[in-house]
Formats: C-alpha cells, structure tokens, sequence
C-alpha cells in the first residue's frame, strides 16, 4: 500500500499571548492511497490541526507531512497553495460554499482556479458530479436556497471535482442532523469506493466514525492509536 | 487559456454578485465615485473653457503670447492694471535691439512696442461749449457776417450762456448756504459769486454788444472756472506702434472712427471708456436700463437698481438743460412733444423737480432777477417737465422713449465729452518729474470684438508711440548729458524750494497789485494761435518711419509667436537671446503679464483642485473604509478559496476587481451626468458673466462650456485610480487571510 500522506514526529506549537499552546505533539502517521481514514477524538484534542497540518493549509512547528510526495515543510506559500488546488479536496464542517455563485459555480470553481480544462469538459465533470451527488436539478440554484445536507453534497461534489488524490473533512457531518450526517458519510464513502480517492475526515461522532475502515485516535494533541475498522466493527 | 478568460469571468462575476449583493454599499461607493466624476468632468470642462476664454481675451487684446520687460524692474508687469495703481516698470531704452534680436528667434512672428501709463484728459466743460459758440458768432459778427440767421443764432447762444450763468449762481448760492462763513474758502467763494452775479445782470448783457471780446473775456475767466468740475478724466492708455498693435491682436477693432493713419500721432479711445466716463449719465444710464432688460429679462417694476436709475435720470435733466440753447431748447421741446403725444400745457403737475429751485435763487440773486426770467422762451420752460416725462420710463414705455431720446434729444446735445475727430489734450506727470502734454487727434473709438462690454479691455484706449515717449518723458544718457552741458553752459544752479522767491525775484512785493481787466487783443490771439495750430498740425501730420517708431523707449513688448503651442521653449529662447544680446528682459507668458486678471485663473484652477483632491481624499477614506469592513466579512469565504487553492493574487484581484468595477461604472455614469449637465449650461445659454471680471474672462457675455475629451478621459481615469487605491488596503487584508481561517467555525 503507497503513502499518499506521511506526518513524521509532527509537532504544532500557537503561541497564545506568551504561553505556548502545544495542538499536536510528535504525531505520527501514515495515510495509504484509498484509505477511508477517520481522525477521532474529543473537541480541541489536535484533529482539526493534524488535519490542517496534512492538508497543507498549516506548516508543523517540527517535524514532516509529506503529501503525495512532498515535504510541505520546503514548500513555498504558492506550491503549497499549488498542491492543495492539484492534489487535496476539501469538505468544511459549515460548507464554505461561495455564496454569490450558484451550485454549479461553486462546483466548477476550483476547475477555473486550475485552469486546464475547457468549458466543455468542465461542463461535463460538474454535470457527472452534481448527478452522483444528486443534485442535478439544483445546479442553478443559490447555497442559500438549500438545505444543510443539499449545500454540503455540493461542497463534495467541489472537493472531488479536480480528481483529486485525497479529501479531507472536517467534521463533515457536525452541523447536520445526525440522518442527513449518515447520508452525507454514506456519500463520502461511495465516492471512495468508486474512485479510490483516499478521504481522511475527523469526527468526534462514534457512528459517523463507524464507517472508516481506519480510525486515529487522538487525545490531546498525541496520537492514542490506530485502529483497524473492523476492531470497531464496522460493517 | 480560455480557461484563464473563464478564471476573470468568474472573478468579475463574484465582483457583480458582491456588489449587488450589498446594495446599500455599492449604492453609497456608487455615489461616491459618481459626484467625484461629475465634479471632475464639470470642473475640468468650465476650467478648460475659462482658460480658453481668458487665452482668447488675453492673448486677443493686449498680451499677445508671452511679454518681455526690463529685469530690473521694481515691479511686475500688470496688462490690465494691478491693484495699486500701474506697474513700475523700467524702461526698455533701446526697443529697436529688442525687436532685432528677439524677431531672429526661432517662432517669434512678431515683436510690439508697448508703454502702459495713466494720464490726464481735459474735456471741456457744457459751458466751454456753449461760450465758443458765441465765440465763434463774435468772430464771424466782428468779420462782417451780419445775417438774420446768423443774429439769430448769437441771441440764442447769448441766452444760452446766460441761463448757464443763472444756474452757476444757483450752485454757488446752495454751496454758500453750506459753506462755514468763517472759512478762508469763503474769501474765494465771495469772488466767484460776485463774478456770477456781474455776468448775470441786466447790465453786462446790455452792454455786451459795447465790447463782445472783452465780455467773452471776463466769461471765460472769471466765470468759467467756476464750473471747472467734471472738466478732465483719467485715460489708461497703452502707447504703441499702432500698426503692428492691430496687427498683433486680432480682437481688436475700431468701433467708430478710423484707425490712426500709419506713422501718426494719435489716439483711439477706448469705447468702453467712452460710454462708462464720456458719455451723458443719462444716456448712459438708458443703455445701462435697456442692456439689463435685453440681456438679462430685467423689469423696472421689480428691479431696484433699474428704478434707480430712472430716478437718477428724472433727476439729471439739468445736464441736458445746460447744453441747449433757446434756439435748440425750443426744437426739442417741440418734438418731444409730438413725440411723447403731450398737448398744449399739461404739463405742470408734473411737478418737476428743478421749478422751485429756480424760484429761491432769484430772491437772493441779482436784483433785476435776470438769469431766471430769462431761461428762454416758453417752449424751452415746457422742455423741463417735457424731459421729466421722457426720463420717467416704465417697462411698458421704455423701448419708445429709449428711441424718443436717442432721434430727438441726443442729435441735439453733446452725447460724450470726447468725440471722433476732436482733438484733445493729454497730460501725465513724466519719469523727469515734469507735467509732460501733448495733442493728439482723436481717430477713432476702440473695442475688442467678444468683450467690448468688459471694462477690463475696454477701458484701454490706443495712443501713438510718440506721443507716449513725449509723455513719458524718459531721459535717455544722451539726454541727461546734454542737459548737464546745457547747464554748464548756462551757469544754471539749483535753488531751495523756500528762497526761490527772493532769488528770483529780490525782496518780496510789498502788496499785492490790484488787477485790472484789459480788452485782449483777440486778433493777435487768433493769428498766434494759429500759428500754434499750425505747428501742432505740423506735428500730428507728421509721420514717423518704422525707425523712428522703433528706435526709442518702450515699457514692454509684445510676442506673438507662429506656433502658440510650443510657447514654453520659446519663451526659454528669448530669455537665451535676451542674456546674449544682454538686453536685460525678463520673459513672462500672457496670464503672468495679465496679472491680477491672470491670477484669476490660477484662483480657479487652485479652488477646483482643492475641491477635488478634498472631495477624493474624503472618497478614499470613504470606500477604503466601506471595502475594508466588506473584506473583513468575507474572512472565511476568502479562506475557504485560498484553502481550495486560489492564489494570493487572485484574492487581491478579485477585491480590486470589484472596487474597480465600481469605479469604472459609476465613473462613467458621473462622467456621462457631468456631458448631459455641461450640455444643459450650454442648452441653457451657458454662465451669464455677471461682472466685468467674468465678461473679461469668458470672453464674451456667458460662459458655454465645451466637453473635452480630455477632461472625460482624465476624470475616468482619476476616479478609476482613486478607487482602486482605496481598494489597496481591503486588498492587503484580504491577502493576509490565511486558509485557516476557512476551517474556523463561524459561530
């Protein structure tokens, strides 16, 4: 199994005023290519930093991420920028979508910000992925004008529509009720089958947990363990 | 790359969704930038046309492109006056070097010869007109003319003579009535008032057949200086070799009259001047009235300063009286009275406002009551209440008497003090320190065609560059010489202003001798006076070759250049040949020559600036403000984009894509309000110019902007620069967003 995502003895120090706010201490972690990873653990244990720090948004204090084969540490600010548009989606706990754009906008965004492909084929890939995520009919329609569930399958639909190798979510599910949750990691899920995409998300909900076929646990910035999913019975 | 073009589709798509999405900002920045650009094309549009108003009016009537003048002058040049008075300029001793060297350069068509100064104009007072009249009977009754007409006219112009005397004594009387009796002025006053009261007997016109010279004689000395008032003006002339002077400025032109033959002496007067100083007050007045009405819509009825005006006129007849003789009087009382359809004796209620007076004087004056009585005849008593009526205008008949006045009353009368043709006498105390005088002829009327009614041109009036020099009274070196050996030679010696008398003359007379009046030998007179004539006229049939007109003294000269646009470097040339030829000239361009009047436009130049650079400095702070409170709302939507990997620069681009946008926007909608507004002032007959100053600077009688493609340009431009700089700072914020951000919670 390659590595897709390497953390290495990864710590992440904030300063707070003058006090040092240590979110990760000595993580280490491998991520293998479709991989459908969940990073567990209580609120303000290090998930969201580990998961900044492996989706190039945050440079470690010490230690390495290598994402698909870059040491992000020797990046500069526009490669890292550059990676994160060609290598990573991204799925945000409150949807981020850009709210003056309609759903098909939003979709095609990050292919305008890549600027390869032509209209036609953007068209096409927008078009598939709104379907997959069914919501062809809402491709004219504003974010505002949909429900929680509705905007956060069009913010996977962005995540996935460059082909990216990895998605990352954080805490994809935590403002949606926990039916519309199911349904959306039911998504998640379906697209990594489908196209083998490796998705890391974290979560602090056991059921959404559930569907991993991996999970880390992390407790106060240290990573507790990693476990197998069917250790906790998946299904 | 057509994806990169669908990249700026999208970012100006975001721009237009951000901006309506908040339409109370985009309104308010909207607004912004739209005053701004409005100002900014209004503004620029009435600078530009003022500026070309003024080039017209400056560069067209007196300072050509550039002016030169003596560096070491105290002064500065003032074409058109400064506040203290003229300028002081040094004299440009040698204009002919000055033409050589500065016609060799390069663009420079041509070089005029100028000197600016005041001087004094003696214009002769009603009752000088009306005794060389009579002057002009006794000559021709004393050479034998005896004719009934010619009877005729010397009895009507003695009567004439001798109403004036009647209403001298009237002033005399009221000025003694207020006058302090203790005063030494009173000696003076007795004197004069016994003169009047000699001249207005019964006695002295019985007997003035007996000796008519002599008579004339005691009118013109002893009585005439007593209506001295109002007999000299002030003139601002501009010496000039007159030929190029036309030549050079194309505004100008003679109104009436001809222009001064070539080589000449002469003057033309300025008609502005003529009609503000010369001309009757109350004719002036009734075109003051008329112009007001025509021009501007103005109604006597509502308007203050026009029943003014119609008061003073009713009140100014006296004038008009003074000038007519019996024989005229009754000519236009007559035709007045057709004319106004007045029957018969109606009249008297009228009450006019000289009727009593005349009464009160007679108790006090000459016992026999003689001026009074003999106003002259009936007709002529009628023609005061007559006038009265005429001057009382309303709007309903004012276009009638304005007509009434100017074919009955003005042929009649002397209408200015000066006219074509006269020639007149003009002093100026000269550089030498002496009262320097010369004749001239009166050619012509002058004007400059656009601002003939701007007092600021118009009061100009033309001279000859002799009659100049001779007023001027420059002493060259040479001079001063010669004077200095005419001195030696002579064994002249200054004496003290105290001892003057006794050096020259011995002791001090021990009493004033009486004096005497002695019959003047007026044929002596006439033949020497002649003699006189013919040696002026010998003077101002002169005519001066371009050598003499060009090898003398000049104040300042006039640059008229081929190719006005290459202005600066020419002037750079002139100042390079001046230091070469070591002329010693200071350069300066029209509007500094213009000065006072220049400054006006600077002034206008420097209050739009500063309206604007406030009024865009308030909008940078403004939209800056706006932007940066919108940007910092957009925290996470920025971050989330950078988080999916847009770039910085597609950040900063996409804020200020969205200020520009509104920028250009309403820029142009500004820009497009400020053509539809300057078309509306143009539709609207353009800015009426309400003074003299704006009637000078506008070139004319309104102000029609033109919209040049330049002020559009610049203010698009200026509007789009100050918004997108006020975009810089947002734009900064929004480039320091981290994708982090994207990943806070909102709440």
């Amino acid at each position: 199994m390659n590595a897709i995502v390497s953390v290495k003895n990864v710590s992440k120090v904030y300063l707070l005023g003058k006090t040092e706010v240590p979110a990760v201490r000595d993580a280490s972690i491998e991520v293998g290519e479709g991989e459908f990873l969940s990073i567990a653990g209580p609120s303000g244990s290090g998930k969201t930093t580990l998961l900044n720090l492996i989706g190039c948004v945050d440079t470690p204090t010490s230690g390495t991420v290598v994402v698909n084969g870059h040491d992000t540490g020797r990046l500069s600010e526009r490669a890292l920028t550059d990676l994160r548009l060609r290598t990573i989606g991204f799925i945000f706990q409150s949807f981020n979508l850009v709210p003056v754009l309609s759903v098909f906008q939003n979709v095609e965004f990050p292919l305008l910000l890549q600027g390869t492909l032509a209209k036609p084929e953007r068209r096409r890939r927008v078009e598939a992925l709104l379907d997959a995520v069914g919501l062809a009919e809402h491709a004219r329609h504003r974010p505002s004008e949909l429900s929680g569930g509705q905007r956060q399958r069009v913010a996977i639909a962005r995540a996935l529509v460059t082909h990216p190798r990895l998605v990352l979510a954080d805490e994809p599910t935590a403002n949606l009720d926990s039916r519309t949750g199911e349904t959306i990691i039911d998504l998640m899920r379906e697209m990594n089958r489908r196209d083998g995409t490796t998705f890391i998300f974290s979560t602090h909900d056991p059921k959404v947990m559930s569907h991993a076929n991996a999970i880390v646990r992390i407790v106060d910035g240290r990573i507790a363990a990693r476990e197998a999913a069917q250790a906790v019975g998946g299904r | 790359m057509g994806a990169r073009r669908d990249a700026v589709r999208v970012l100006l798509r975001i721009a237009l969704r951000n901006l309506t999405a908040a339409p109370v900002r985009t309104g308010i920045l909207g607004a912004i930038i739209l005053v701004g650009s409005l100002i900014v094309v209004v503004g620029s549009s009435l600078l530009d046309s003022i500026d070309r108003g003024m080039r017209t009016s400056v560069q067209g009537s007196l300072g050509g492109h550039a002016q030169v003048y003596a560096a070491r002058s105290e002064g500065t040049l003032e074409l058109y006056g400064g506040l203290r008075g003229e300028s002081l300029l040094e004299p440009i001793e040698d204009f002919a070097k000055v033409k050589e060297a500065l016609s060799k350069v390069p663009n420079v068509k041509q070089v005029v010869p100028m000197g600016i100064d005041q001087a004094m104009v003696a214009t002769g007072t009603t009752f000088d007109v009306a005794l060389e009249r009579l002057r002009e009977d006794v000559r021709r009754m004393e050479a034998g003319d005896a004719s009934a007409e010619r009877l005729r006219l010397y009895a009507s112009h003695q009567a004439h003579v001798r109403r004036m005397v009647g209403l001298l004594a009237e002033d005399i009387q009221q000025a003694r009535a207020i006058a302090d009796l203790e005063s030494r002025e009173i000696k003076s006053r007795m004197d004069e008032f016994e003169a009047l009261r000699r001249a207005g007997s019964e006695g002295f016109w019985r007997e003035f057949d007996a000796d008519r010279y002599g008579a004339l004689e005691f009118l013109e000395n002893r009585v005439a200086p007593v209506a001295m008032e109002n007999s000299f003006t002030f003139i601002r002339y501009v010496g000039t070799d007159v030929e190029a002077f036309f030549r050079a400025f194309p505004l100008a032109e003679v109104a009436e009259g001809r222009t001064i033959p070539p080589g000449r002496r002469g003057v033309l007067i300025g008609k502005q001047f003529a009609e503000e100083w010369l001309k009757l007050k109350n004719a002036r007045r009734l075109d003051q009235i008329k112009d007001l009405r025509d021009r501007r819509g103005k109604q006597i009825a509502k308007d203050e300063e026009l029943q003014r005006w119609v008061r003073d006129n009713r009140r100014g007849i006296r004038e008009i009286l003074l000038q007519l003789d019996p024989v005229s009087a009754d000519e236009v009382a007559a035709r007045l009275r057709a004319a106004l359809g007045v029957e018969g004796r109606d009249l008297a209620p009228q009450g006019a406002p000289n009727t009593d007076r005349g009464s009160a004087a007679s108790t006090d004056l000459a016992p026999q009551g003689a001026p009074n009585t003999d106003r002259g005849s009936a007709a002529s008593t009628d023609l005061e209440p007559l006038l009265v009526r005429l001057f009382e205008t309303t709007d309903e008949d004012f276009e009638a008497k304005y007509r009434i006045f100017y074919e009955v009353v003005a042929p009649r009368i002397r209408l200015y003090k000066i006219n074509v043709g006269d020639t007149i006498t003009v002093k100026a105390p000269s550089k030498s320190g002496y009262f320097g005088s010369v004749n001239v002829k009166v050619y012509g009327f002058l004007q400059f065609k656009g601002i003939e009614r701007s007092g600021i041109a118009g009061m100009m009036s033309v001279m000859d560059l002799m009659s100049f020099r001779d007023l001027y009274g420059y002493l060259t070196r040479e001079k001063a010489d010669e004077i200095r050996r005419l001195k030696a030679r002579m064994g002249a010696r200054e004496v003290r202003r105290e001892e003057a008398e006794a050096e020259l003359f011995g002791a001090p007379a021990a009493s004033p001798v009486a004096t005497r009046s002695e019959p003047i030998d007026e044929r002596g007179l006439v033949l020497g006076a002649a003699d006189r004539a013919e040696r002026a006229s010998d003077l101002s049939s002169r005519v001066y070759s371009q050598e003499e007109l060009d090898g003398g003294v000049a104040l300042n000269a006039a640059i008229i250049l081929d190719d006005p646009g290459a202005l600066r470097p020419t002037m750079k040339a002139i100042e390079a040949a001046s230091a070469r030829a070591g002329l010693g000239l200071k350069v300066v361009d029209w509007q500094q020559a213009a000065g006072t009047v220049g400054l006006f436009l600077t002034l206008m130049r420097g209050v739009l600036l500063f309206a604007v650079v406030i009024f865009l400095g308030i909008a940078l702070v403004v939209i800056n403000n706006a932007m940066v409170m919108a940007t910092l709302q957009r925290v996470k939507e920025i971050g989330t984009m950078r988080a999916i990997g847009a770039q910085r620069r597609f950040v900063v681009v996409m804020l200020l894509l969205e200020i520009g946008t509104i920028g250009i926007a309403f820029g142009l909608a500004g820009a497009a309000l400020g053509g539809v507004v300057v078309g509306a002032i143009r539709a609207l007959g353009g800015i009426p110019a309400t003074t003299d100053m704006l009637y000078f600077v506008f070139s004319g009688p309104s102000l029609l902007p033109r919209l040049g493609t330049a002020s559009l340009v610049g203010s698009l431009v200026l509007v789009v620069v100050v918004a997108v700089l006020s975009g810089l700072y947002p734009a900064w914020i929004a480039m320091k967003v981290t994708p982090v951000e994207a990943m806070a919670t909102e709440d």
